[in-house]
């Protein structure tokens, strides 16, 4: 059931990450973005935090801990850098594809090994069937061709690629190319060219797929609440100190008005996305709150990042302040994990599969 | 922090659900059709009074409970809160309809005020026929006045001392069930020029001479309760029914036993928009089957935002409520889920009309009522607009004024 405090365990390590992404991602991310890397002190100080393991379970070694304490820690590194984020858990939202179709003997086949590595990266791709027709990767019989545009990472030894049937690992026949990247920079940015590429494992279950499409969603879903926070939160400051025409700028009723919309956008998506990591956590149906947390997340990103540059003006449109980048970041993001109609398609299935309303009404929360 | 259902609520949401259907909706489409609020006589209040509905929380002189919502709030641990209860409460019951809910018998918008402010003798006399009603009853609450809504400081009715009486002067509009009501709490002002300190609430009785001019207003939608205007003729008041007595507003200003009021029920009429989106909902969905429609993307698309801002606001609605649960600050939340909910349930009712096309049209269908029946919810209990200015001197240090 949908607990708005995560308890006492959570919240500690949710210290611990706010600590490290003030002090850490938030100070050096213009670096990172440059770089397109992280430097090998970063990965490793962030390594030592034992997060990577947090969702394991805990006869592989893992913390056991659910959705509910992972998007606690995304939310929080992606409020200093969800780019960065990337690259610091390199295995990332892969594991839910490997987990839920794969089982335990893939996490012990593909994941642990890589568990020790800071630098490992395991690539997550949507395949969407073909919705580009001359764009994309496409699956043939046993092998990938075509292009995947973007994936935000330089180098990458691991592709998972995510399909609404199932998921397939493929470990050769591809080559990455670097590209500049719009958002997410700090992750790295590459093409990828598949040349006849061979599908080295295949799983197909569309249910366990689109429980790994809907964690995925979460994971982004958390990132994107981080990105819009900080945005929203470096906005309202610097309205309530810039003057003019006489007040500070958050006291001319527009802005005043704007300013509180968006923070009240940031609260209600951060509960849609809590109350789906809770379902998934109880073991409930998730599918359709995290897809709709998600279509909430990417649609109040695009509300809020933009309105909080605008808010500083030109000065938010120079590369000086961090308000564009907020901006780019949110709008990659929101492409991420199916993107944004995908997950409007999976949330409006189930709510034309709805009797009544009565799964949104009190007795709903019942169970 | 959870938001679970204890089974108590729950099954008091599942009796609630039995009358929904049976009474409470097909009320709402009478008056409806008729343009006039449900009668006092009506059997239906005599029935929800014998089902228990309309009780207050006041207790008793004896109870010695001059601070319920501590001592309630110790005793139940356990059990949901008070706040998130009724919220959940008031949202099945505008599910069914938002103006029978409201024309429902008990002590109105002014028990919390008498409940904080009033005197151990106020509480007796006024709140005490509500402990078990022996018949339907109503108290109403009037602070509105045509010249002065969100601006509820410059109220202009004036409250003068003659001798041991006080005499009030002046209009009040807007105020649900007044004209049936046992007693009316009036806000009025000693002095105009001293804005809230200078505010004062008087119980004012049924049957005081000078309480005239009882007029039932014609609304767009929500007719099953009455919003009355009154007038108030040199209305003679005994010094013993202004609230709190005069040593309370030597201390405190009167006005924030007012918002006091508004706080609490903010995050309740948030949830009766829900409620009534809810409606809509589900009436847009059951047509759109009917005939067809949910192959459609376009529709899809438009249901499930619809469904994920009614979500959404319900989360803010239950957050707001955990927080008054907690005796924790919510004045930012109560003002988020009051301003977000009205125009997520306004898009439910507006695409509702839209997946009807021209059966919408023809204004016989439930979903035109709920259409009409929703623009209130963005109005009364502080606009909109007013949201945002509490939220803004919140977070952003909005001066007053």
């Amino acid at each position: 059931m949908f607990e708005i405090d995560p308890g006492e365990d959570i919240n500690l390590i949710v210290d611990v990450v706010q600590r490290f992404s003030s002090a850490v991602l938030s100070e050096q991310y213009r670096d990172f973005e440059a770089a397109k890397a992280l430097p090998a002190t970063v990965l490793n100080d962030y390594a030592a935090l034992g997060l990577g393991s947090l969702e394991l379970p805990e006869a592989l070694g893992g913390a056991g801990l659910g959705s509910r304490a992972k998007i606690a820690v995304l939310e929080e590194l992606g409020y200093g850098d969800p780019g960065a984020t990337l690259a610091l858990d390199g295995i990332g939202p892969a594991l839910y594809a490997i987990a839920e179709l794969g089982g335990e003997s893939a996490l012990n086949e593909y994941i642990l090994p890589r568990l020790g590595d800071p630098g490992a990266r395991i690539a997550l791709i949507w395949d969407d069937g073909g919705v580009r027709k001359k764009v994309g990767l496409r699956r043939n019989g046993d092998h990938y061709i075509g292009t995947e545009p973007w994936i935000p990472c330089q180098q990458a030894d691991l592709l998972v690629i995510l399909d609404r049937q199932g998921v397939s690992i493929v470990d050769s026949g591809f080559t990455l190319k670097a590209i500049k990247g719009s958002g997410l920079r700090a992750a790295g940015a590459a093409e990828v060219v598949f040349d006849q590429a061979p599908i080295a494992m295949r799983w197909d279950d569309p249910a366990a797929a689109a429980r790994a499409l809907a964690k995925w969603q979460l994971y982004i879903s958390a990132l994107l609440v981080g990105v819009f926070r900080v945005a929203a939160d470096t906005s309202r400051e610097y309205a309530m100190d810039r003057v003019a025409f006489g007040k500070p700028i958050a006291h001319h009723q527009a802005l005043a008005f704007l300013i509180v919309d968006m923070q009240t956008a940031v609260d209600s998506t951060r509960l849609l996305m809590q109350d789906a990591a809770c379902r998934a956590d109880a073991g409930q149906p998730f599918e359709a709150a995290a897809a709709s947390a998600f279509a909430e997340a990417v649609e109040t990103s695009m509300f809020v990042t933009p309105n909080a540059l605008q808010i500083f003006g030109g000065q938010g449109f120079m590369q000086d302040l961090p308000l564009e980048k907020y901006m780019r970041e949110a709008r990659t993001l929101g492409l991420m994990a199916g993107g944004v109609d995908l997950a409007r398609e999976v949330a409006g299935q189930d709510v034309c599969a709805m009797g009544a309303t009565v799964e949104l009404s009190a007795l709903a929360l019942a169970e | 922090m959870d938001f679970s259902v204890d089974s108590a609520t729950q099954q008091r949401i599942e009796k609630l659900n039995d009358l929904g259907r049976e009474h409470m909706r097909p009320l709402g489409i009478e008056a409806d059709l008729l343009g006039r609020p449900t009668p006092p006589e009506h059997p239906y209040f005599e029935k929800l009074v014998g089902m228990g509905y309309g009780r207050t929380r006041y207790t008793g002189r004896k109870g010695q409970d001059d601070s319920p919502k501590k001592s309630s709030d110790k005793s139940k641990a356990k059990r949901m809160g008070r706040s998130r209860a009724s919220l959940l409460l008031s949202e099945q019951m505008s599910y069914w309809d938002r103006g029978v809910a409201v024309s429902a018998p008990g002590p109105g918008l002014g028990e919390g005020a008498i409940m904080s402010m009033g005197t151990e003798d106020q509480k007796e006399r006024y709140l005490s026929p509500f402990i078990k009603l022996d018949k339907p009853r109503w108290g109403a609450f009037a602070m509105t006045e045509p010249a002065a809504g969100s601006d509820v400081a410059s109220i202009q009715t004036r409250a003068i001392k003659d001798g041991n009486d006080w005499v009030l002067i002046g209009n009040k509009s807007f105020s649900g069930n007044s004209s049936r009501s046992d007693f009316i709490l009036v806000w009025a002002t000693v002095d105009a020029s001293l804005g809230r300190a200078g505010h004062r609430a008087f119980l004012v009785e049924r049957g005081m001479p000078g309480l005239q001019d009882f007029h039932i207003e014609k609304k767009m939608g929500l007719k099953a309760y009455e919003s009355t205007s009154f007038r108030l003729e040199e209305c003679r008041v005994p010094a013993e029914n202004l609230l709190g007595g005069e040593a309370y507003y030597e201390s405190r200003a009167g006005f924030k036993g007012a918002m006091a009021t508004f706080n609490a029920t903010r995050p309740l009429i948030a949830a009766m928009a829900v409620g009534i989106g809810r409606s809509a909902l589900d009436e847009s969905l059951a047509f759109a089957r009917e005939n067809q429609m949910l192959d459609d993307p376009r529709v899809r698309d438009r249901l499930e935002r619809v469904t994920r801002k009614l979500r959404a606001a319900r989360l803010l609605c239950l957050k707001a409520a955990w927080l008054a649960d907690h005796q924790q600050p919510n004045i930012v939340e109560a003002s988020m889920s009051k301003a977000v909910a009205p125009t997520a349930a306004f898009e439910a009712t507006s695409l509702g009309m839209e997946l009807l096309g021209m059966v919408g049209a023809r204004g016989d269908h439930l979903i035109e009522k709920l259409f009409r029946d929703v623009k209130a919810m963005d109005i009364v209990e502080g606009t909109g607009q007013i949201q945002r200015v509490v939220m803004a001197r919140q977070m952003l240090g909005l001066p007053h004024g």
